[in-house]
């Protein structure tokens, strides 16, 4: 069956003076699936997602999304017509409230033109409900703990009812059983019928919530797959933990092998 | 509501504060009827103050960008109701609003590009712009009639101009106390928090920024345009330098700041604290120039301990205690 490609970026790069952070990377992103993106420190995943998402001035390349040509667009046409994200460095709206903050989201987002401040309001809580924040709906963003901010983030970026959504390391600096709850509402979000982009760190949750992975390094494609056939291939151990390591593991193995 | 910052100040615990605006509301809806003109010009200057300072909150407290140049509306305003008086013979109300257009125009054409800029690079542009306009209004003497100003036909009947001077800066200043209420409770008043907050979140939950600035802007022209206009009329002339005196731009931001940026009630309150605060150093310490020496002072200690203005404690968000002003410098880091 031919699947439904629901973005698809076309030779993207983004060039910072001479150094080319994003260089001609094409990527297709399938209707309903979770596609991980992962890549060592400094690798381009979130300039990527930045030059996507119109945060950022593309340098190079071609982005659609549902067939229809967006690059260039502004990021709040971006966010209106049906893809949202989540910040690494989170960024709440400190002076309002928990449900403030989530009903900016169903305010001005893909559907943003058909709710009033009220029926946005009345959303949010339902978010707030689905994420487990209910209790914290009264609460300022700013009396929030880490793993609740970055709740916070999924939130804000749910309420824009979006069809694609990236997630920017929401599980980054949470504890094991904290991620273990992430990558269970990750799941959560995925079977309600979004398509979600991770950028992750965390390998276990790559491994344990993606369909498929897709690697950046420098800068450019270095693989793609399924988890297991990323995270083993030679390639991708070279870039996460070095030459000196693929050989170690390559010693062992013969040892084992005799 | 924490937009707002209203909500305790209407619960029933405060419940006889907002009683108590609301005597002090009808005394200074009555008190015309008994006052001497020397109050009534001083609470109309109040008014005019307190329309400017609400005004300023749109952009200043609401949507965070420092506004330095808010007296170019007024002068705006102020030129724009005089000249549409004077040229095309038009009657006050249809020249006030001539002005108010011209002042939101200005926003308009200005925001679009200084709105780009941020911190202290928008601050200064600010600045600059408000000196430039007054500038032009000095030295285009065929339209503006230059330095010599242009004088204004009196309010007829005359004895009861003060009167009139009086009821309407208050209803302007009513009028601006509905605005923000309107517009905070909507979609804009989240969009302007929302870009004061974190203007690339904003953007990206769809927020059109450009939009939520801009119109900030050419609201809080509206405000200092009308203020403009009425105190022209009210002068019966118009001069450069008065009108675009950077003074205001100060007044408007430390009454706002004093009350308290980003409430609705604090403009409003802020103004009449600015005013009692320069009377009183006057009056101490009429030696020269020293009173400002003393008000700046002041404002140093305010923001210090009170950087979110007095609303903080009247509406029984923080208790007024040594702490709490401690508690102040360390979450501001100042």
């Amino acid at each position: 069956m031919e699947r439904e490609i629901i973005l698809k970026a076309q030779n993207v790069s983004k060039h910072f003076g001479g150094l080319a952070a994003v260089n001609e990377v094409s990527m297709d992103i399938f209707r309903g699936e979770i596609l991980g993106l992962i890549g060592p420190n400094g690798a381009g995943k979130t300039t990527f997602v930045n030059v996507i998402t119109g945060m950022l001035p593309i340098t190079g390349g071609r982005v659609f999304f549902k067939d229809r040509d967006i690059t260039g667009w502004p990021a709040y046409k971006i966010g209106r017509t049906g893809i949202a994200r989540t910040f690494q460095i989170v960024k709440p709206f400190r002076g309002m409230t928990v449900r403030e903050n989530v009903a900016v989201g169903a305010m001005f987002g893909h559907n943003g033109h058909k709710h009033s401040t009220k029926t946005a309001l009345k959303k949010a809580d339902e978010v707030l409900d689905f994420v487990g924040m209910g209790h914290l709906k009264e609460r300022h963003a700013d009396e929030l703990t880490l793993p609740y901010l970055k709740r916070l983030e999924l939130a804000k970026a749910l309420a824009m009812e979006p069809e694609l959504l990236f997630l920017d390391e929401v599980m980054a600096g949470l504890n094991p059983k904290e991620i273990e709850s992430a990558m269970e509402l990750v799941k959560r979000v995925n079977q309600q019928g979004i398509t979600i982009l991770v950028i992750e760190h965390v390998m276990k949750a790559i491994a344990g919530i993606t369909d498929r992975v897709f690697v950046l390094n420098f800068g450019a494609e270095l693989a793609q797959g399924t988890p297991e056939e990323v995270l083993n291939h030679p390639q991708v151990i070279k870039a996460y933990l070095g030459e000196k390591f693929v050989e170690r593991q390559k010693r062992k193995q013969t040892m084992r092998d005799a | 509501m924490k937009i707002l910052g209203l909500e305790k100040f209407f619960s029933g615990r405060k419940g006889w504060l907002w009683g108590l605006f609301g005597l002090f509301m009808l005394a200074l809806a009555v008190l015309p009827l008994f006052a001497s003109g020397f109050w009534l010009r001083t609470l109309t200057l109040i008014f005019l103050l307190a329309a400017m300072a609400e005004g300023w909150n749109y952009i200043g407290g609401y949507t965070g960008y420092a506004a330095f140049g808010n007296v170019a509306f007024f002068g705006i305003g102020a030129y724009g109701t005089a000249l549409a008086m004077l040229r095309l013979h038009f009657s006050f109300f249809p020249a006030l609003l001539v002005g108010v257009a011209a002042a939101m125009l200005f926003a308009i054409v200005i925001g679009l590009p200084v709105l780009r800029l941020k911190g202290h690079y928008f601050a200064i542009a600010t600045v600059a712009l408000a000196t430039a306009v007054g500038e032009v209004a000095d030295y285009w003497t065929d339209f503006t009639g230059g330095s010599a100003g242009l004088t204004l036909p009196f309010f007829d009947p005359i004895e009861y101009s003060g009167q009139f001077f009086y009821y309407i800066s208050f209803l302007l200043v009513i009028f601006g106390l509905w605005l923000t209420y309107f517009v905070m409770k909507g979609k804009m008043g989240y969009s302007w928090v929302a870009v004061r907050e974190d203007e690339d979140a904003a953007k990206m939950m769809g927020i059109n920024t450009t939009w939520a600035k801009v119109s900030a802007f050419a609201l809080s022209a509206l405000m200092a345009g009308a203020a403009g206009a009425i105190y022209g009329y009210w002068n019966t002339f118009v001069l450069p330098e008065e009108v675009f005196k950077i003074d205001y731009t100060l007044q408007m931001i430390l009454s706002t700041v004093l009350g308290g940026p980003g409430t609705i009630l604090g403009p409003f309150i802020g103004a009449f604290l600015y005013y009692i605060l320069i009377t009183l150093l006057v009056f101490f310490f009429h030696v020269g120039a020293f009173h400002e020496t003393i008000l700046g002072v002041i404002i140093i200690l305010v923001m210090v301990f009170t950087p979110q203005g007095l609303m903080d404690f009247l509406s029984g968000k923080k208790k007024l205690t040594l702490s709490s002003l401690l508690e102040n410098i360390r979450t501001h880091k100042v």
